[in-house]
């Protein structure tokens, strides 16, 4: 592995700014999740990176973590999808506006 | 020097399929390109010494969550197509400022030293990985699983009153 | 004497602070019961302060309530003659109206608000009476202006009588400014506030200054008094209920500009040409009463333009020097001005609300001898009939200003003549169009008339009948109340032909009297001023109010008007208004941010980023 370091991180860079433009532009609120998960695994990757640049397993760790993390989020996130669905009909994100200020 | 083309080839795969995951009109093709995405990331993990993130990876992304999307799709079959989605007043602001966010990190990584260095060849086994999980991380599992259980009883929740709402309502239940 | 003096001063006090703390607890019977009692007791007190001290001054303090440095003001009182003589009248005079009001007001429902001024009326005039410090007379003083703007104003429903009201208060506060600046000078030039003290150092002030006090007194009392300049609210001040135009017209209000000149006396007498400004006010204003009295058709407005003109016979008496003759007529005036307001008050009621004098209609004099009597012998009095009280003191009044120091005595008393005259003339004028219209005419329905409100008009009538024996001038004698004033007589001008001038008053009360017999009697109804354009004059009141209006009130609201529109909204909100409307569109543009919309926030979301990125990397790249 003779990679430089840089690049690992921007590819993580680019990940995540693809995850966040997805996150923005797309409407459905399935395509949203897809984004923030796009935007979970560049985080997860830079982690990955910095674990074996430091020579340090907790990198990994905190890794696990966020597989974790985005599990009970795609979780949740699929349930409160299918009941918004099935309240309004509604699929597009911008129709949700009641919790705002 | 292999493992050095190998990195650029998945990488340029991980983006490509990312970048499709992301803008594609179906969703079930979105999701798909999503899971190619997910393989490639399980290969760069595997490159970057760490095999058991890259299983978990397939088996937990690429095998549990994303199955569970695709059922979701699936069940919700949205067939309506994003037409806005391609309209450049709607994607202009955000690939704009993504565009300056990644020129400013990238311009930020090129004068970090530490950017240059280039990554040793190390492995840490799943051994060790437990062990420091186990030992060091325990707190931090045991709220892992709490909230993984949380996660649960919501889940159940919405989806209990899904099924109740379908059961009163018969013409119009989770299925349309 | 000062238990007897403070019991005298704090009764009606008390009263009306029960009236307001209790009227919806007790029953209305007991209310009424209190609030004469606590008239009556105080008028029981008078004659007993009046009979204990014989004629002595008394003055003590009862209260020190100012001390700074050399300046002190103290709640005293000065218990002097004229001081007895007042409160007798006062609170005797309060007392029968507090018994008529009992059975005026039966069918009011707000007794328990009445009751509470007018006895709080009575405390303030009381107050003016008896003190001896001339920050606690102020007081009073003040007391007396708002009591008489709540009381005209008393029903507050109809629009006219609140305006009324207003209209009192701020004439005469005009005036309370008057009295203000007048002590503010006192205190400036080291005379204190204590009357007795004040009077003792006036004459060491130097006369420019005295001259000026006078003039700020003669407006303080106009104000107060209804006299020439400020009289214009008193025919409005019809408006309160009938009683309380008796109190403020015999006992209370009018008479304390009067009172406040005869206390003062010492400090106004040094002045010549304040006092020739007294006497010039007080003779005009009482040929302006009369004249006017002579043309209104109201019988409460002829009252009050009497009243004015009566009073200004009462200063024209002060102008002249002569105090003991003012407070003479003061006397005999509030009996028989009481006496004429209570009887006209039983007429209203009695003919059903009508003020008209030439639609009272007839056979009042046969259905009501007890009310017809007195009346007629008020009239009398007014008139200035020989032998009556008004006839004494009237004629006492004119002799003085016959040989005053001021300047033009016999054109003030030829003024005074005249008004004397006209006197008589405008009160038989409403004696026969009330009383001796012809019995032809249909007689509207009429009303029993309660018998405690014809009852206490007797008394005053007894008064206002040989009410001039306190002061009958026997022979070369003064009366007794000018020995009880202990008023000096060397300063008296003895040259005056008492007895021709007498006789003179007589004639002219007489051939008033004959007059109006003349011209209104045998039930004939017509103007008594020839010349429709003059009659119209006098019964506005020689257009006084719409002088005032066009001087004071247009300019004013011109003004009012101009900085209102022009200053206020266009200037001072418009510039207020501008920071307002830019944060409000900033507001506008900034709620576009909190829609609530998912993409609003991540755009947002992302732009903070992407700005705090660029600055850092500014930063390391040193470019910032």
């Amino acid at each position: 592995m003779i990679v430089p370091f840089g690049h690992v991180l921007a590819l993580g860079v680019l990940l995540f700014l693809t995850g966040a433009c997805g996150a923005m532009v797309r409407r459905e609120l399935i395509m949203v999740l897809i984004g923030v998960e796009v935007m979970l695994n560049a985080a997860v990757l830079v982690f990955v990176a910095a674990a074996l640049h430091w020579g340090q397993v907790d990198g990994q760790i905190f890794a696990l973590f966020i597989i974790a993390v985005a599990a009970a989020e795609v979780a949740v996130g699929l349930a409160l999808v299918l009941a918004a669905r099935n309240r309004t009909g509604a699929a597009s994100r911008d129709q949700f506006s009641s919790l705002r200020g | 020097m292999e493992t050095k083309v190998i990195f650029y080839i998945l990488a340029a795969a991980i983006f490509g399929a990312s970048v499709l995951a992301v803008s594609c009109r179906q969703a079930v093709h979105a999701a798909l390109y999503f899971i190619v995405s997910l393989l490639g990331l399980a290969g760069l993990f595997f490159l970057l010494g760490a095999p058991l993130l890259a299983a978990l990876e397939v088996i937990l992304y690429a095998g549990a969550i994303m199955m569970l999307l695709l059922f979701v799709i699936m069940m919700l079959h949205t067939d309506r197509r994003d037409r806005e989605l391609y309209r450049p007043p709607f994607w202009t602001v955000p690939v704009l400022l993504s565009l300056l966010c990644g020129a400013a990190l990238v311009m930020l990584l090129a004068r970090w030293p530490q950017a240059a260095e280039l990554l040793p060849s190390a492995f840490f086994s799943p051994g060790q990985f437990g062990q420091v999980l186990f030992s060091r991380y325990w707190l931090a599992v045991e709220l892992v699983s709490l909230l993984l259980f949380v996660a649960l009883v919501g889940a159940l929740y919405f989806g209990g009153r899904e099924i109740k709402a379908a059961r009163l309502q018969p013409g119009e239940g989770g299925d349309s | 004497m000062p238990t007897l003096l403070s019991f005298l001063l704090l009764l009606p006090l008390a009263g009306a602070v029960l009236q307001l703390c209790c009227h919806r607890l007790l029953p209305r019977r007991l209310l009424e019961v209190c609030a004469c009692l606590a008239i009556g007791l105080s008028c029981l007190m008078a004659i007993l302060a009046f009979v204990l001290s014989r004629g002595r001054t008394s003055s003590f303090a009862l209260y020190q309530w100012i001390r700074v440095a050399d300046f002190q003001a103290s709640i005293s009182i000065l218990y002097d003659p004229a001081a007895a003589v007042m409160a007798l009248m006062v609170t005797f005079v309060a007392l029968l109206i507090h018994v008529y009001s009992v059975a005026f007001m039966a069918a009011d429902k707000d007794y328990g608000r009445y009751f509470c001024y007018l006895n709080l009326f009575v405390f303030n005039m009381l107050v003016i009476v008896l003190a001896g410090d001339l920050l606690f007379l102020f007081l009073g003083w003040e007391g007396v202006g708002f009591c008489s703007y709540a009381l005209i104003g008393f029903w507050y429903k109809e629009n006219a009588n609140c305006l009324a009201g207003g209209k009192a208060f701020i004439l005469t506060r005009i005036g309370d400014v008057a009295l203000l600046i007048a002590l503010a000078i006192f205190l400036a030039s080291g005379a204190g506030f204590s009357l007795s003290e004040v009077n003792h150092a006036a004459p060491a002030l130097p006369p420019g200054r005295i001259t000026l006090i006078g003039f700020l007194l003669l407006i303080a009392a106009a104000g107060k008094s209804a006299q020439l300049p400020l009289s214009v609210w008193l025919p409005d001040a019809m408006a309160g209920p009938t009683p309380v135009s008796a109190l403020i017209h015999a006992a209370t209000m009018v008479t304390a500009g009067v009172y406040l000149l005869i206390r003062l006396f010492p400090v106004l007498s040094l002045s010549p040409a304040a006092m020739t400004a007294v006497a010039a006010a007080g003779a005009l204003t009482a040929l302006y009463g009369a004249a006017s009295a002579l043309a209104q058709t109201d019988i409460k407005r002829v009252l009050a333009y009497s009243t004015i003109s009566q009073v200004g016979y009462m200063v024209l008496g002060v102008g002249g020097g002569a105090i003991d003759a003012a407070l003479f007529h003061l006397l005999c005036h509030a009996c028989y001005k009481a006496l004429l307001f209570l009887g006209a008050g039983c007429l209203i009621m009695a003919c059903n609300d009508e003020h008209d004098i030439r639609r009272l209609g007839p056979g009042l004099r046969r259905r009501y001898p007890l009310l017809f009597w007195p009346f007629l012998l008020a009239i009398a009095s007014l008139a200035g009939i020989p032998l009556t009280a008004g006839f004494f003191s009237k004629g006492s009044i004119l002799a003085a200003a016959f040989g005053s120091q001021a300047a033009f005595p016999l054109l003030w008393w030829l003024l005074g003549s005249f008004t004397a005259y006209l006197t008589a003339l405008y009160s038989f004028r409403l004696l026969y169009l009330v009383f001796f219209t012809s019995d032809h005419g249909k007689a509207g329905k009429r009303r029993p008339l309660p018998l405690t409100m014809t009852a206490v008009l007797w008394p005053l009538a007894v008064l206002a009948l040989l009410g001039g024996l306190i002061n009958l001038p026997l022979g070369t004698d003064s009366g007794w109340l000018t020995g009880f004033l202990q008023i000096a007589e060397e300063g008296r001008n003895h040259r005056v032909p008492e007895l021709a001038l007498g006789l003179l008053d007589a004639l002219l009360a007489l051939g008033g009297l004959g007059t109006a017999h003349l011209l209104f009697g045998r039930g004939r109804v017509r103007e008594a001023i020839p010349g429709r354009a003059l009659a119209d004059f006098c019964r506005q009141g020689f257009g006084l109010d719409r002088l005032y209006q066009l001087l004071f009130a247009g300019p004013y609201r011109a003004v009012a008007a101009f900085l209102w529109q022009g200053v206020d909204v266009s200037l001072v909100d418009a510039l207020l208004l501008l920071p307002g409307r830019f944060l409000s569109a900033a507001g506008g543009r900034c709620r576009l941010w909190a829609t609530g919309r998912l993409t609003t926030s991540l755009h947002g979301f992302l732009l903070g980023v992407s700005l705090m990125l660029i600055l850092v990397t500014l930063k390391i790249y040193g470019l910032w």
